[in-house]
């Protein structure tokens, strides 16, 4: 297959595939989990002002007392890796042209050059969090091939994209065909392994803040 | 599969809902629950990592309630759960965890981690897998009424003694009265002054209380081993007991798991909410000081700090009290670090200290709170919890560390002047 | 003058100096030895009587009864034993005879104390109905005192 076969290949056919495939897969999951319910407590609840679910959604993402000490590379790395894959999924023009083909509405993105930076980030802090998994024994114990599966899953799209535009390794053409093919393969597998805390970590913090709430416990 | 190990899984598909459906599928392995459990913390090993102790379970909920999951199975790619896996997990669910709760205040994707061990001791226990101290624990509770046999004689004989040191009537049975004191196993054997405090306080802030005959014991063996139909019966007890008398309000003893049972997982058990209020003996203390009913005398002048246990602070939401109290009758307060939500356990609550295998590995955890009173370098260590009390005099003895351990609620009750009751003189 | 009631007793007790109170102490708790029979309790007691004893002595005796104390607390859960558990109290009387003096606190008053408390166990296993030791440790002290 010619190089650009293979770009018409995944802008098309192999597009349609995996988004199709993760917006079933993420109805899917979002309704096998969700529709399981809880039950009601009927426990007398106390009421205390910042303690609920919702608080938790935003709370969680800050440290709790002591933490960051113990795991600064977990908490530092974790942050610059997800703050960057945001900044250069949904802030590079390319990325804003394609959404808007895709949605119907746009949004102003960054400079291309913070978009490099933030990719280069990202890539630094994706591989300190891999030796970090490697080497503390803790996440080396807990680690099983899906940790390092998704982990090549979430790395490859922001180092080829990387390196698509800065005109590394392939020529362009085959560059971005693979990034767009990587980015498939990360749709297809998210909805199906950890990656999946995409969504439900919303719920997660909810739940949690919520059990606690009722007893009047800011988690 | 064993007539057992079937009833365990079909008790861990039961209790299996959305919240624990999210939180296996939001986990992404960091380990950050690790560094908030005291027995992965002082011992360095992996396997006591919090979600870890679940692995089982994720299993099961993967197999019986994700569809690829359901289609691995189908095409025989999955592990299915055995007794001896479960066998094994015995240790981790029991005698590394004390349901203190840390882990599930740090998961970053917000994961109730101790929600989900609660619900797998029930899946443990129908198979079989709890360990034989808390099952005995448990059986006496049902047939005796008390985890450690406590029985009414027993109870009587300490009212008795109280009534003679202090000339104050201990009521029993008295319908009509405004609270209804619970009382633990541990602190009718181990620190009998506590019926005598209690006591003295009500008889001070002038208030009505009663104990009952039929429901003294508020530990609740049930919801430690993770039975809640044992957790069920012993509730309802204290449900009937405090409906028949109609008190206003239940007390809780100081035991941090009864008041978990009762006053959290009390009227979900029992199906329906209750038409009293449950309180920790704490927050009646603080009520009572909100309102001006204590009036204590004089102060401790030795330094002093204070442990949460895990069921009154963290899980509870029973923190501002204990200090407010503390700064009532002491000088000297200082808090250790971590004090208050973020709080370490003492390493023996949730059943734990009742299982005579996990010893070495509950020593070996309290070189946590051992490091905490080594910052602070108290006089005397102060707490609310009779089993907290008595895992850190023992892990003090061990590591031969001369600090006393005394109760809030004695504590408080000796600042209270004796009653001027006219007593009886000589026997 | 006879003692008759715990008043009088605590005030009485309140005269003696530490050295006595100590002495007298021990002499309550050998009445309820038999239901501890620890050795480290006994070393504490025979130390408690003698008049002479120095400080260095007493902290040694009252580290090994104090942990005797900590060994007998009934473990939460497990099964109890009223027998046993009055060993508890008889500890915790023995460091009472040994441990420092606390200002403000009597402590031969609290080892009475906690005599009667182990006493108490033995009613609550169903073996003594009604004790009679606070009358027992009025005799004991009138006979101290008047010796």
């Amino acid at each position: 297959m010619g190089e650009l076969q293979f770009l018409t290949w995944v802008r098309g056919t192999g597009l349609n595939l995996a988004i199709s495939i993760f917006l079933l897969g993420v109805l899917v999951r979002i309704i096998e989990i969700y529709s399981l319910g809880r039950k009601k407590d009927l426990a007398e609840p106390r009421s205390v002002a910042g303690a609920s679910g919702m608080n938790t959604v935003f709370r969680r993402s800050i440290p709790a007392d002591g933490m960051l000490k113990t795991s600064p590379i977990t908490y530092i790395g974790g942050y610059v890796f997800h703050i960057g894959l945001g900044v250069v999924v949904f802030l590079f023009a390319p990325h804003i042209k394609f959404f808007q083909d895709l949605l119907g509405f746009s949004w102003p993105g960054l400079p291309s050059q913070a978009v490099d930076f933030a990719a280069v980030l990202t890539i630094v802090a994706l591989l300190l969090i891999l030796i970090d998994r490697i080497s503390k024994p803790v996440k080396r114990y807990l680690s099983t091939f899906q940790d390092w599966f998704t982990w090549t899953l979430t790395f490859l799209p922001v180092l080829t994209g990387w390196m698509a535009v800065q005109h590394l390794l392939l020529p362009y053409t085959t560059m971005l065909a693979l990034h767009i093919l990587t980015v498939e393969l990360l749709l297809v597998f998210l909805p199906f392994t950890k990656l999946f805390h995409a969504f439900t970590v919303f719920g997660s913090r909810w739940y949690n803040g919520t059990v606690n709430g009722h007893k009047g416990v800011a988690v | 599969m064993s007539a057992s190990l079937e009833k365990g899984v079909r008790v861990l598909k039961e209790v299996i809902d959305a919240p624990i459906a999210s939180y296996f599928s939001s986990c992404v392995h960091c380990g950050l629950c690790a560094e908030a459990c005291l027995f992965y913390t002082e011992t360095g090993d992996p396997k006591y990592t919090p979600i870890h102790k679940l692995e089982p379970m994720r299993r099961l909920y993967e197999q019986e309630y994700t569809v690829l999951g359901r289609l691995k199975k189908l095409i025989g790619l999955s592990k299915a759960v055995t007794d001896a896996e479960l066998a094994e997990w015995q240790e981790l669910v029991y005698n590394s965890c004390t349901l203190c709760g840390r882990c599930s205040v740090v998961c970053p994707v917000g994961n109730d981690i101790v929600y989900m061990v609660r619900k797998f001791r029930e899946g443990m226990s129908a198979s079989g897998n709890a360990p034989d101290g808390i099952k005995g624990a448990a059986n006496r509770t049902i047939t005796i009424g008390s985890p450690m046999g406590v029985k009414l004689p027993a109870v009587k004989a300490q009212m008795r003694h109280v009534e003679e040191d202090y000339g104050l009537p201990i009521p029993m049975d008295v319908e009509g009265a405004e609270y209804l004191v619970m009382l633990s196993s541990m602190e009718i054997m181990n620190f009998p002054e506590y019926l005598g405090a209690i006591a003295k306080i009500m008889h001070q802030a002038g208030k009505t209380w009663t104990l009952c005959s039929t429901a003294f014991e508020a530990t609740n063996a049930g919801m430690q081993i993770g039975n809640s139909d044992l957790a069920r019966v012993i509730v309802s007890r204290i449900v009937d007991a405090a409906e028949k008398l109609k008190v206003k309000t239940v007390i809780s003893p100081e035991c941090g798991h009864a008041y978990t049972a009762l006053r959290w997982e009390g009227a979900n058990l029992m199906g329906r909410s209750f038409g009293f209020k449950v309180r920790h003996i704490i927050e009646v203390l603080g009520e009572f000081q909100e309102q001006g009913l204590l009036k204590t005398e004089g102060f401790e002048t030795d330094r002093l700090t204070f442990h949460d246990p895990c069921q009154l602070a963290r899980r509870g939401g029973v923190i501002k009290q204990q200090r407010n109290l503390m700064n009532m009758v002491s000088k000297n307060f200082v808090e250790m670090p971590d004090a208050g939500f973020m709080n370490w356990c003492c390493g023996g609550g949730g059943g734990a200290s009742a299982i005579e295998e996990g010893e070495e590995l509950r020593l070996e955890a309290f070189k946590k709170k051992k490091s905490q009173l080594d910052t602070v370098k108290p006089d005397r260590l102060v707490t609310a919890c009779a089993n907290c009390r008595i895992v850190m005099e023992e892990g003090l003895e061990h590591y031969q560390m001369n600090l006393p351990v005394v109760g809030l609620t004695e504590m408080i009750a000796d600042h209270i002047p004796n009653p001027v009751v006219a007593k009886p003189e000589g026997n | 003058m006879a003692t008759t009631n715990d008043k009088e007793f605590r005030t009485k007790l309140a005269t003696l100096s530490v050295s006595q109170q100590r002495q007298v102490a021990a002499l309550f708790v050998q009445r309820v030895f038999a239901l501890s029979n620890d050795a480290r309790i006994k070393a504490a007691l025979d130390m408690a009587k003698r008049a002479d004893i120095s400080d260095a002595e007493l902290a040694v005796v009252s580290q090994a009864a104090n942990t005797a104390r900590v060994e007998s607390y009934a473990q939460c859960g497990r099964d109890s034993d009223w027998t046993t558990q009055a060993g508890l109290f008889v500890a915790k009387a023995a460091v009472s005879c040994v441990g420092p003096e606390v200002e403000g606190e009597n402590l031969a008053w609290d080892a009475a104390m906690q005599v009667r408390v182990a006493r108490t166990c033995m009613a609550a296993s169903g073996d003594v109905t009604d004790h009679k030791e606070a009358e027992a440790q009025y005799a004991i002290l009138d006979n101290f005192l008047n010796t």
